[in-house]
C-alpha cells in the first residue's frame, strides 16, 4: 500500500479502461457465453437452441471418449512434468557445480524456450518420422519398431518428449537460480559434519529447493495441460485412436471441427474449473504476491 | 518569505485514531523552528500536513495570509528536504535541481542562473552532471538542499535530513544548514528526534509528545524551564533527574509538588547534603564522570569532576534555585 | 564447491554435454534438412550432414513459398508474425503499466473490483474459451485483421502484477518530492516512473515478444485468408496442405526461419530474458 496517492477519481478509471474493456470483451464475456452455452443444445442446423440443464455435463461424464481424454491428460501431464523437471534438475545440478563454464552451458540450455511449441512439435515430428526419422531408424537397428502413427503408446511417448523439450529451459533456469541461492556456508557446515556430496544433496540442497520445486510443479502442470495444444495440433491431432487427445484439444475438436457447441462449452467450463483450482493453489501456496 | 500559522490544527485518521491534536504555532517570517520529540510523536505528520502531503482534518494552516488547507503541495510555495533525500535516480544533479523549476514554467535562462547559484552556495558545482548514485551521502544531502534552494520558496521543510549521515558528518552539516538558513533568511520548519540537533539549530523549539505540543520556546527557555516532566526528561543530556517528591520529603518548598527535577550538573557531593544517592555504576568521560545510581526509588545521574572521591553512598546538595517542581497529577511545571 | 573432486567435475561435464546434445538434436537435424533437396528424403534415413541446397531452399521459401499449397512466401508470414509479436508486446506493456499505475497510485471506487477482474484473466487461458472468443471476434468483424490477431491477447494479469510490484517498491518520498516539485500524476508517470521502470519494461518486452511470436492457436483460428498467416501457424498448414508427403526441406527451412527471431532475442538479450522470465513468473 502506498502512503502517497494522487487525488483523482476519473484518471485511474481512464488508465484502467483499456485493460478492463479488453478483459470484459475477450475474457469475461466469452467465459459467460461458455457457461450459458453449456446449458443449451443446438439442433443440427443451428436453427433452434433449447435449455437442457446439466444434460451436456452428464453426457460428458457418461461418454467413454471424454473419460478417456481425462486419463490421457493425466498421463500426459504428469509425464511431461516429470520428464521436464528431472532433466532440468540434472542439468542445473551439473551447471551449478561448474563455476567456470556456467555461462556457456546456461546459454546452450536456455534457447529452446525461444522455439514455439508448434515448431517444436514439427521438429520432433521430423525426428520421429516412421519412414525417414532418425530415431525410428536407430531403434530399428536394435529391433524396436517405433511408429507413433499407429501405436498409441509410441504416440504418447512422442508428444511427451516434444512437449517436455519446449519446457526444459524454463525449469532449468529456475532450478539453477534456486541452487545458487542455497548458501555455501550450509553445504560447508554439512561437509564438516561429515556429509558427502550425495548425502548433502538429499539432506540439504533438495529440502531447501522445495519451494522452487513446488512452484515449477504447478507451473509445469498448467503448461502441460493447456499450452501443449500447439504440440498436439502440429503432430498427432489427438490420435491414433484418441490416445493423445488431451482435454484442451478435445474442446477445440468438438467445438470447431465437430461443431458440437453445447458439449464443447461444457468442457470449457470444466477446464476453467481446473485452471481456477490450479491458479488458487499457485497463489495460495506459492506466492504471496496478490496478498492485498 | 512568509510567516506560517497553525491554528488548532489536528488530524484524525479515517479509522478514528488521532495523530495530531490541537496544535497552535505562530512561526515568524525567517524563523527557524524545530519540531522535536520521540519517534511516533507526530512531528513528521505535522510537517507533512504543512507540506500538503497529509490532509488536515481540523483547524487551519496559513502560509503568509493564505489558508492552505486544501492547496496542493506544489502550490504552497514550500520546498522539502527528505530523510532519504528522494533524489530522482535517473536524473543528473542538474536535472534534479531544475525539475521543479521546469514544471513551474521558469524560463531556461532563469533555471540555469538559479541552478548555478545554488551549486555555488552548496559547493556542488563539480557534480552537476553526475547521477545521484555516484555521490557520497554528504553530497546527496547537499543536492537535496539545493533542490530546495533553487525554488526560492516561502519556507523550507526539513524531515530528519541528517539522520542518514554518520555522526561526524551530521555535526558539520548541522552547522551548514544553520548558516545557510541565516544567510537566506527563509522560514524553516525542521523535524528531528535528536534533542541536541534541535537545541543547536532552533530559534524556537516545539516539543511534541503523542501528537500534542508540550512546550514551545527558545532552546534556553525550554532547557531552563521545561514545561512538563516529559520535556524535562527529553531535553538535555544527560537527562534531568526526576525524583518523586516523597523520596526527598525534607527539601524546602517542595510540599505541593509530585515530582522534583534536578539536572545532573546541578548536584554536587557534600557531606551534609540533604539528598542520599546509592551509586550503581560510573561512566568516565575524561574531563568528568557520570555517576549513576538511585535516589529513593528513581534512577538518577550526577556529573562529577573526574578526580572526586567516590563511595557507594553519596550525600548530595543542589545549586540553589535549580529545582524544578512538577504537579503530581498533570506533570506540568509549578512555578 | 566444498571439496575438489575432479571425477565429479568430469561427470558434470559429461552430463551437460549429453544434455546439450539432446536439446540441440532437433534443431541440428532441421538445420541440416533445410540444406538438402526434396528427393534426398525419399529413401532410408534423414541426412545428418549439410547438403548444398541451402540457398535454393531458403531463397525459394522467403521469395515465393510453396506455390502448390497456396501459401504466401515465408518472408510475408514472418512480417505478419513480427507485427503480431510487436503489437502484443507493446500492447501488453502499455495497458498493463497504466493499469498498475492506476491501482497503485490512486484510491478510487471499485479499485478492488478492477484488481480482481484483471486477476481473473489468469484463470481464463484462451485454450479454454476458444469457441466463444472466436464468436466475439467474428461478430466484431475482426477476423483476418491485425487488431483481431493482437488485441484479444494483450490483456495481462502477469504484466500488471509485475509492474504493480515494481511500483510498490518505489520509495514514497520520490512521489512526494515530485508532487512538491509540481508534477501531477501523468507528469510523475512520464518523468519519474517510466524512466525508473526502463529495465523492467525491456525485460518484459523480450518475454512478450517471444510469447507473441510463438502464438499458435489464436492465429490459426482467426486467420482464414492466407495473406494474414503467421509463420508459426503457417508451418503447420504447409505440412498438412501439401498433397504428397510434406516437402521436408522446405518445411525445415521454414521452421528454422520461424524460430530465428526469438532465438536471436534470447541469445543476444540473455540477461534481459532471464530477468523477464524470473520476474514475470515468480
Amino acid at each position: 500500500m502506498k502512503r502517497v496517492v494522487f487525488n483523482n477519481k476519473f484518471l485511474p478509471l481512464l488508465l484502467l479502461a483499456p485493460q478492463l474493456i479488453i478483459t470484459a470483451i475477450f475474457f469475461l464475456w466469452p467465459a459467460a457465453q461458455a457457461i450459458r452455452q453449456s446449458f443449451l443444445r443446438e439442433d443440427a442446423f443451428g436453427l433452434r437452441t433449447e435449455f437442457v440443464g446439466i444434460d451436456n455435463y452428464t453426457a460428458l461424464f457418461r461418454s467413454s471418449e471424454y473419460l478417456n481424454s481425462f486419463s490421457v491428460t493425466l498421463i500426459f501431464t504428469v509425464s511431461v512434468t516429470v520428464v521436464t523437471m528431472v532433466f532440468a534438475l540434472l542439468m542445473a545440478i551439473a551447471v551449478d557445480r561448474l563455476i567456470k563454464s556456467e555461462k556457456v552451458y546456461t546459454t546452450l540450455l536456455i534457447w529452446p524456450y525461444a522455439v514455439a511449441p508448434a515448431v517444436a512439435g514439427i521438429l520432433w515430428w521430423f525426428i520421429f518420422n516412421p519412414s525417414i526419422g532418425i530415431l525410428p531408424y536407430v531403434l530399428r537397428q536394435v529391433g524396436i519398431n517405433f511408429n507413433w502413427i499407429f501405436d498409441p503408446t509410441d504416440a504418447m511417448i512422442f508428444v511427451v518428449i516434444a512437449s517436455a523439450w519446449s519446457r526444459i529451459s524454463y525449469s532449468f533456469l529456475f532450478f539453477l537460480a534456486g541452487l545458487q541461492s542455497v548458501p555455501a556456508s550450509l553445504r560447508e557446515a554439512a561437509a564438516i559434519d561429515g556429509a558427502g556430496p550425495v548425502k548433502r544433496f538429499f539432506t540439504i540442497t533438495l529440502p531447501l529447493l522445495s519451494p522452487t520445486t513446488f512452484f515449477l510443479l504447478v507451473v509445469n502442470l498448467v503448461y502441460a495441460m493447456f499450452e501443449t495444444f500447439a504440440v498436439i495440433d502440429a503432430t498427432t491431432l489427438g490420435g491414433p485412436a484418441q490416445s493423445t487427445n488431451i482435454l484442451v484439444y478435445k474442446v477445440y475438436q468438438d467445438g470447431f471441427v465437430g461443431q458440437n457447441l453445447g458439449s464443447s462449452a461444457a468442457q470449457s467450463v470444466i477446464l476453467m474449473g481446473i485452471v481456477i483450482v490450479l491458479t488458487v493453489i499457485q497463489f495460495r501456496f506459492v506466492e504471496k504476491r496478490v496478498a492485498y | 518569505m512568509a510567516s506560517i500559522t497553525l491554528d488548532n490544527v489536528g488530524k484524525v485518521y479515517p479509522g478514528g485514531t488521532r495523530a495530531i491534536g490541537d496544535v497552535n504555532i505562530d512561526i515568524a517570517d525567517g524563523e527557524f523552528i524545530v519540531l522535536v520529540g520521540p519517534s511516533g510523536c507526530g512531528k513528521s505528520t505535522l510537517l507533512r500536513m504543512v507540506a500538503g502531503l497529509e490532509t488536515i482534518t481540523e483547524g487551519q494552516i496559513r502560509i503568509g495570509d493564505r489558508v492552505v488547507n486544501d492547496v496542493e503541495p506544489m502550490d504552497r510555495d514550500i520546498a522539502m528536504v527528505f530523510q532519504n533525500y528522494a533524489l530522482y535516480p535517473h536524473m543528473s544533479v542538474r536535472q534534479n535541481l531544475a525539475y521543479g523549476l521546469k514544471n513551474r514554467g521558469t524560463s531556461k535562462a532563469d533555471i540555469e542562473k538559479r541552478v548555478a547559484e545554488a551549486a555555488e552556495i552548496l559547493q556542488i558545482g563539480p557534480f552537476l552532471d553526475r547521477k545521484p548514485r555516484a555521490l557520497s551521502g554528504g553530497q546527496r544531502q547537499r543536492v537535496a538542499m539545493g533542490r530546495a534552494i533553487v525554488r526560492e520558496p516561502a519556507a523550507f521543510l526539513f524531515d530528519e535530513p541528517l539522520s542518514n549521515l554518520d555522526a561526524k558528518l551530521r555535526v558539520t552539516m548541522r552547522l551548514e544548514i544553520k548558516e545557510l538558513q541565516r544567510r537566506l533568511g527563509t522560514t524553516s520548519i525542521y523535524v528531528t528526534h535528536d534533542q541536541l540537533e534541535a537545541m543547536t539549530l532552533a530559534d524556537r523549539l516545539v516539543v511534541l509528545s503523542a501528537g500534542k505540543v508540550e512546550q514551545i520556546g527558545t532552546p534556553l527557555e525550554v532547557y531552563r524551564k521545561p514545561a512538563s516532566t516529559f520535556v524535562a526528561g527529553f531535553i538535555g543530556s544527560p537527562a534531568m533527574n526526576l525524583i518523586k517528591a516523597s523520596s526527598v520529603p525534607h527539601l524546602p518548598g517542595t510540599a505541593h509538588a509530585g515530582m522534583i527535577g534536578i539536572r545532573p550538573e546541578d548536584l554536587t557531593v557534600s557531606a551534609d547534603g540533604p539528598i542520599q544517592m546509592k551509586v550503581a555504576a560510573v561512566e568516565e568521560l575524561g574531563a568528568q564522570r557520570l555517576v549513576h545510581g538511585h535516589i529513593g526509588g528513581d534512577a538518577a545521574t550526577v556529573t562529577m569532576a573526574s578526580d572526586a572521591t567516590l563511595s557507594d553512598d553519596l550525600n548530595l546538595t543542589y545549586r540553589p534555585g535549580s529545582l524544578h517542581l512538577f504537579h503530581p497529577e498533570t506533570g506540568k511545571r509549578i512555578d | 564447491m566444498v571439496e575438489n573432486r575432479p571425477i565429479l567435475n568430469i561427470l558434470a561435464h559429461l552430463v551437460l554435454i549429453l544434455g546439450v546434445a539432446i536439446v540441440a538434436l532437433p534443431v541440428w537435424i532441421a538445420l541440416v534438412a533445410s540444406t538438402h533437396a526434396s528427393n534426398d528424403f525419399l529413401g532410408g534415413v534423414v541426412p545428418m550432414w549439410f547438403g548444398d541446397q541451402a540457398w535454393n531452399n531458403y531463397s525459394r521459401m522467403l521469395g515465393t513459398g510453396i506455390s502448390t499449397s497456396g501459401m504466401p512466401p515465408v518472408s510475408w508470414m514472418m512480417f505478419n508474425s513480427l507485427i503480431m509479436a510487436l503489437g502484443i508486446a507493446i500492447g501488453k506493456i502499455a495497458i498493463s503499466i497504466t493499469s498498475a499505475f492506476a491501482i497503485v497510485y490512486f484510491r478510487f471506487p471499485f479499485r478492488m473490483l478492477a484488481f480482481w477482474v484483471i486477476f481473473a484473466t489468469l484463470m481464463l487461458p484462451v485454450e479454454v474459451r476458444i469457441v466463444p472468443t472466436f464468436q466475439v471476434v467474428a461478430n466484431l468483424g475482426m477476423l483476418n485483421t491485425y487488431p483481431g490477431l493482437i488485441i484479444p491477447l494483450i490483456a495481462s494479469a502477469t504484466a500488471t502484477f509485475l509492474f504493480r510490484q515494481v511500483f510498490l517498491s518505489m520509495p514514497d518520498e520520490l512521489t512526494e518530492a515530485a508532487r512538491i516539485d509540481g508534477a501531477g500524476p501523468m507528469k510523475f508517470f512520464w518523468d519519474i516512473l517510466l524512466p525508473l521502470t526502463r529495465t523492467n519494461i525491456a525485460a518484459l518486452f523480450v518475454i512478450m515478444f517471444i510469447y507473441g511470436w510463438n502464438q499458435y492457436l489464436w492465429p490459426l483460428l482467426i486467420t482464414t485468408g492466407s495473406d494474414m498467416y503467421t509463420v508459426v501457424a503457417g508451418i503447420k498448414r504447409m505440412s498438412t496442405v501439401a498433397d504428397t508427403d510434406p516437402q521436408w526441406n522446405y518445411i525445415m527451412a521454414t521452421a528454422v526461419l520461424a524460430m530465428l527471431p526469438p532465438l536471436l532475442v534470447v541469445i543476444f538479450m540473455q540477461r534481459l530474458f532471464v530477468k523477464g522470465l524470473v520476474e514475470t513468473e515468480k
